[in-house]
């Protein structure tokens, strides 16, 4: 990595370590402070030695966190219990006049705000996922990170469908959803059958209610055609799991499965090779999170890396961050796509 | 905090404040400068973090030791702007105090021979 980008990159961490510090402390020399810290990384950057950056990242931690916690007790100790009821009071007219007053708000309320709707935002509207699997290759990489809408497809009697956007689950929709078998985990998949369809696939074709499909975001990798898979429900596999052979022994009429009310049937767009609804059953509509809003980054790792993270991962991000980053699928909208008919 | 009018009632300095003031003695210096400067002084041994030289600077600024100057460029280094510091007569008293302190420390060490011993006997 060049020289710049280490310095610049060691700068802005240290800007954000600078809250760490009391806030008086901080107005008074936070900028000589970086300026300081700039000039120790270009002195850094101009000695020889291999482990040099290394030492100086722990020498910098080391300053700052006894500094920090010195400045911190310091601060404290002088504080009467008069400063306490003051700063106290200070908080709460911050808070309370926050974004009624035209004046620039309290440092303490911004962040205060900032912090409060990300978590609302974090838990209630959106989520990030990662996808670390290929069932959806063509569309969803292994290693794409994204923000999940949660609001989009949520049951409208608890939010009040006037007041936010909501539309119920359609047919080529991208949907994120608790997997059925195990609730832990997020499975990202395509809508093919909402309840009432009959669906059945001949060689690789998915043929709805009758109608065979014409589906552009699917893909073929594998030329052969294997009987449950390509044919399905056809030469029922009983190795299925526990919902699959429920749906295989009470969903299926004259070769078709029939999508029964309060489920919906998904696909992966990667369709030989994609673990999904032919295996392991329907998707209760209520196990639905959300639908996927865009892919915030998408980093070329291996799937056991993406599924939990180890040192060995941080490690390898930190150093291959802007080499195995795909930055051309970087704020990326999956978007739900009909599926045409096929002639 | 209340500033003690005699130099004594500062003692003993601890290190980075005993080298930060000697750095000041010549000239006025900004951060990078004190830091630069304690390094030669110390060969190295004392490598200033930014926490510890600002920290310091509060304290003895708040005691009177250091006064802010100006703020202007420094020719070797880039255009931007640096606040440099500057000694008080108060700072000079405690940093002599300090040096003197030392001194006889140094000669209570030598009247007892400490330096005549062989420096890699190790017991």
């Amino acid at each position: 990595m060049p020289q710049a980008v280490l310095v610049r990159w060691f700068c802005r961490v240290y800007l954000l370590m600078l809250y760490a510090y009391p806030r008086e402390f901080r107005l008074q020399f936070g900028g000589e402070m970086q300026q300081l810290f700039r000039d120790r990384c270009r002195l850094t950057a101009g000695n020889p030695g291999r482990l040099r950056w290394l030492r100086f990242a722990l020498r910098s931690a080391a300053d700052w966190l006894s500094t920090t916690i010195e400045e911190r007790t310091v601060t404290l100790r002088e504080m009467t219990p008069r400063d306490y009821g003051r700063k106290a009071a200070g908080l709460a007219r911050t808070v309370w006049s926050a974004g009624r007053s035209h004046q620039p708000r309290g440092l303490v309320a911004e962040w205060g705000m900032t912090l409060v709707v990300f978590l609302f935002a974090t838990t209630t509207l959106v989520q990030a996922y990662v996808i670390p699997t290929g069932s959806m290759e063509g569309t969803l990489r292994v290693g794409d990170h994204m923000l999940v809408d949660r609001v989009a497809f949520a049951n409208p009697g608890k939010w009040g469908g006037k007041l936010l956007p909501y539309r119920d689950v359609e047919r080529g929709d991208i949907v994120a959803f608790h997997y059925p078998e195990d609730v832990r985990q997020t499975y990202v998949k395509r809508v093919v059958g909402i309840p009432g369809d009959r669906i059945r696939l001949q060689d690789k074709q998915v043929i709805r209610n009758g109608v065979r499909l014409r589906e552009p975001y699917t893909q073929h990798i594998d030329p052969m055609v294997e009987a449950y898979r390509d044919n399905f429900p056809a030469a029922p596999q009983w190795s299925t799991t526990p919902r699959g052979r429920d749906m295989l022994l009470n969903h299926v009429r004259d070769g078709e499965v029939v999508v029964p009310p309060g489920m919906i049937f998904a696909l992966g767009d990667n369709r030989d090779n994609s673990e999904d609804s032919r295996y392991w059953g329907f998707v209760p509509r209520d196990y639905v999170v959300g639908k996927p809003l865009l892919v915030y980054w998408s980093y070329d790792a291996p799937t056991a890396d993406l599924e939990s993270w180890s040192l060995g991962h941080v490690v390898d991000v930190m150093a291959h961050f802007f080499t195995r980053t795909r930055w051309e699928r970087t704020l990326l909208v999956p978007r739900s796509q009909q599926a045409g008919v096929d002639q | 905090m209340k500033k003690p009018s005699a130099p004594q009632e500062l003692l003993p300095l601890t290190a980075p404040v005993f080298h930060i003031l000697l750095a000041l003695t010549g000239e006025e210096r900004h951060g990078y400068g004190i830091m630069q400067d304690v390094a030669r002084q110390t060969n190295d041994g004392l490598q200033l973090g930014p926490g510890t030289l600002y920290g310091c600077l509060k304290r003895m600024l708040a005691a009177g030791m250091v006064e802010e100057s100006e703020e202007r460029p420094d020719p070797a280094l880039d255009d931007e702007r640096r606040r440099y510091y500057r000694m008080t007569p108060l700072g000079r008293r405690v940093v002599r105090a300090e040096a003197q302190r030392l001194a006889n420390a140094v000669t209570a060490a030598k009247a007892r021979r400490l330096f005549d011993w062989p420096e890699t006997e190790e017991a």
